[in-house]
This record gives structure tokens, C-alpha cells and sequence, in this order.
């Protein structure tokens, strides 16, 4: 039988619940993590990736405005991130699309929907089905804490990767470094909200199952990416990894 | 742990934080130095959040690509942007009042 844990019991159990099926698993992390992805291999990716966090404002918009209004901090932190990640700097998709163009696709292509594969477009309802139909704390688990925070520990290791093996200048991979300053400040945020407001054993545990099916949709992603577009080329024995 | 001494306004601010901190990430949620660091973008493209280091610069990582371009010659005078800046020992600064 589960107990309500305290804070920081509870962000423990967040973490690990997150690094379970951490995304970084996947053949296709471990080929970009390797540097032995094409320029054509990481177009695909931009093409995907544009289309799930393309809508990111979109999806804390639907969970603002079904915030309750007495949860004024929550909801500032979430008009917040939305702010920043559309007007607060350069538009974060602004940044990926010039990676995109640098591996040699275009904007055309990449805001294109059609270039995006049915695994990406699951994971895009899932997104979607969260912040429309969770409890809103339940959903700032979900997105924010299960797969916003993520990205400063993937982009981290990706980065270096990207300007030393791939050969990328600072300007073309600027959509990764940025996310490792500004998704941090996201994920955080989402902490604090569901630090305070899961305040109920039910609320925590559907906090935690969130945050694992979120790491579980981020995998099955980043592993479809494989399978449609690098398997071909690529063996998984290549990559140390059994067939 | 790092002790942060932060100077704005003709008033200092002090506190102890985790190792491996952002003051600009911690600002963002309403923590020390907030509300008294700006910072806009967190992002390297503003430099709102730009301050002047008076101790502990030579524990700091190199200025990064993004500080050259925001900052161009203000990096001589000791200026570093907070959001690219991940904290693991003591650092005294000062942000000028706009």
C-alpha cells in the first residue's frame, strides 16, 4: 500500500521513474551519441522531432485554462514557460528548423505534417490527449516533468557531440544548447508545481505512472525513428546492441 | 556547497546553493536571487542578466560563444551572462541597475 511521501521522497521517486525508459536507450541515441548518424538521418529527425515539440505551447495552453484559478503560481509558471518558449527569445522551432536546413532539409519540409512518421503523430495525440483530459497537476507530470525535463541531460550529452563528430558550427545546433539553459528552468518549474500540488497518495502515484508512460512514449519515438529511418543502414550489432 | 554573493542596488544578497546551479534557472522559480536578478530569454540571446564578477571568475568555465557575441568587450571588464553560467564554488557579482 503506497504513503504519501514528502517532497523529497516524492521528487526521488519522480526521477527514477523518469530514467526507467530513458529515451537515451534507444538504437537511435546511441547512433547520434556515437556520431554515426548521416546529416540526411538527423533531417529526418528534425522532421519528426518539429511536430512534437512544435506544439509544446499549445499543449500548456489547453492545461492552463484548465487550471483552477486558486492555483496562481502554477499557472504563472506554465504562462511562463509558454512565453519563453514562443516570444521570450529566438522561437524555439525558429532554432530547429536552422538545424533542420543545416542537415540539408527545409522549412517547407519540416512544418510539413506529412513528413512526420505515425509513431511521431502518436506521440503528438498522446501529448494532445494529456493536457486536454488529465488532471492538470497529473498532466504537468506528464509533460512537463516526464518529458520537458529530460532535455537539458539528452541535449548535454548531444551537443558536443554534434559540433566535435557531425561537425555542426554553434549557430546550427543553437536549438540544443539553448534547451539545456531554458528546459531546465521549465523542468523545474514543473517540479514545483507537482511537488506542492500532488498532495494526495492517489495524485502522486498517477504522477508517477505518468512520468513512466511519458519516458515509455519518448522511447517508442526516438526507437521508430530508428526503424524507419537509420535500420536500413545501420545494423544494431553496428551499435553494440543485439539483433 | 557554492556561496553566492550577489550585489544590486546598493544592496548584497547572500545565500548557499546546491553545486552545479544556475541562477537564472533558480530565478525562474522564484527562488534566490529572485526577485532581484534580471533575466529575460534564459536563453544567451537578452543579456539581461548580465553581471560584473568581483570574485571567483577563475572557477568559472570560458566564456562561451553566446557571452562573446552578447557581451563583445564588456568580458574584459569581468561581465559573464548568469544563464550560461553553472556554479560549483564561491562567486561574489554584481548586476548594474538598469
Amino acid at each position: 500500500m503506497a504513503e504519501l511521501m514528502n517532497r523529497d521522497e516524492f521528487r526521488t521517486a519522480l526521477e527514477n521513474a523518469i530514467k526507467g525508459k530513458s529515451a537515451n536507450a534507444s538504437p537511435f541515441s546511441i547512433a547520434w551519441a556515437e556520431g554515426k548518424l548521416s546529416r540526411e538521418h538527423l533531417a529526418r529527425w528534425a522532421e519528426n522531432h518539429y511536430h512534437y515539440v512544435g506544439p509544446f505551447a499549445d499543449y500548456l495552453g489547453y492545461l492552463y485554462a484548465r487550471t483552477p484559478d486558486s492555483y496562481t503560481e502554477a499557472k504563472d509558471f506554465l504562462l511562463a514557460n509558454m512565453y519563453e518558449e514562443e516570444i521570450g527569445g529566438d522561437r524555439h522551432t525558429d532554432l530547429l528548423i536552422r538545424f533542420a536546413e543545416a542537415c540539408g532539409t527545409t522549412r517547407e519540409r519540416v512544418v510539413d505534417p506529412d513528413n512526420m512518421s505515425p509513431t511521431t503523430r502518436g506521440l503528438q495525440s498522446w501529448c494532445y490527449a494529456v493536457a486536454m483530459r488529465e488532471d492538470p497537476i497529473v498532466a504537468v507530470a506528464g509533460l512537463v516533468v516526464g518529458l520537458e525535463s529530460q532535455v537539458p541531460s539528452i541535449y548535454r550529452k548531444q551537443t558536443p557531440t554534434l559540433r566535435e563528430k557531425y561537425g555542426f558550427t554553434d549557430e546550427e545546433v543553437e536549438f540544443f544548447d539553448l534547451h539545456i539553459v531554458s528546459d531546465e528552468i521549465h523542468g523545474e518549474r514543473g517540479y514545483q508545481i507537482v511537488l506542492e500540488h500532488a498532495n494526495t497518495v492517489e495524485l502522486q502515484q498517477r504522477c508517477l505512472k505518468i512520468c513512466e508512460i511519458g519516458a515509455q512514449m519518448r522511447l517508442l519515438y526516438t526507437t521508430a525513428l530508428y526503424n524507419d529511418y537509420v535500420q536500413k543502414e545501420i545494423s544494431l550489432p553496428e551499435l553494440g546492441l543485439a539483433a | 556547497m557554492p556561496i553566492v554573493v550577489f550585489h544590486k542596488g546598493g544592496q548584497t544578497y547572500t545565500e548557499e546553493v546546491k553545486e552545479n546551479t544556475n541562477l537564472v534557472v533558480r530565478a525562474g522559480i522564484k527562488q534566490f536571487p529572485y526577485p532581484h536578478l534580471r533575466y529575460e530569454c534564459g536563453m544567451g540571446k537578452c543579456a539581461k542578466c548580465a553581471c560584473r564578477v568581483l570574485a571567483g571568475a577563475e572557477h568559472l568555465p570560458p566564456v562561451n560563444w553566446k557571452e562573446k557575441k552578447q557581451l563583445g568587450d564588456r568580458i574584459e571588464q569581468g561581465y559573464r551572462l548568469a544563464c550560461q553560467l553553472w556554479l560549483n564554488s564561491d562567486i561574489e557579482l554584481v548586476q548594474d541597475q538598469e
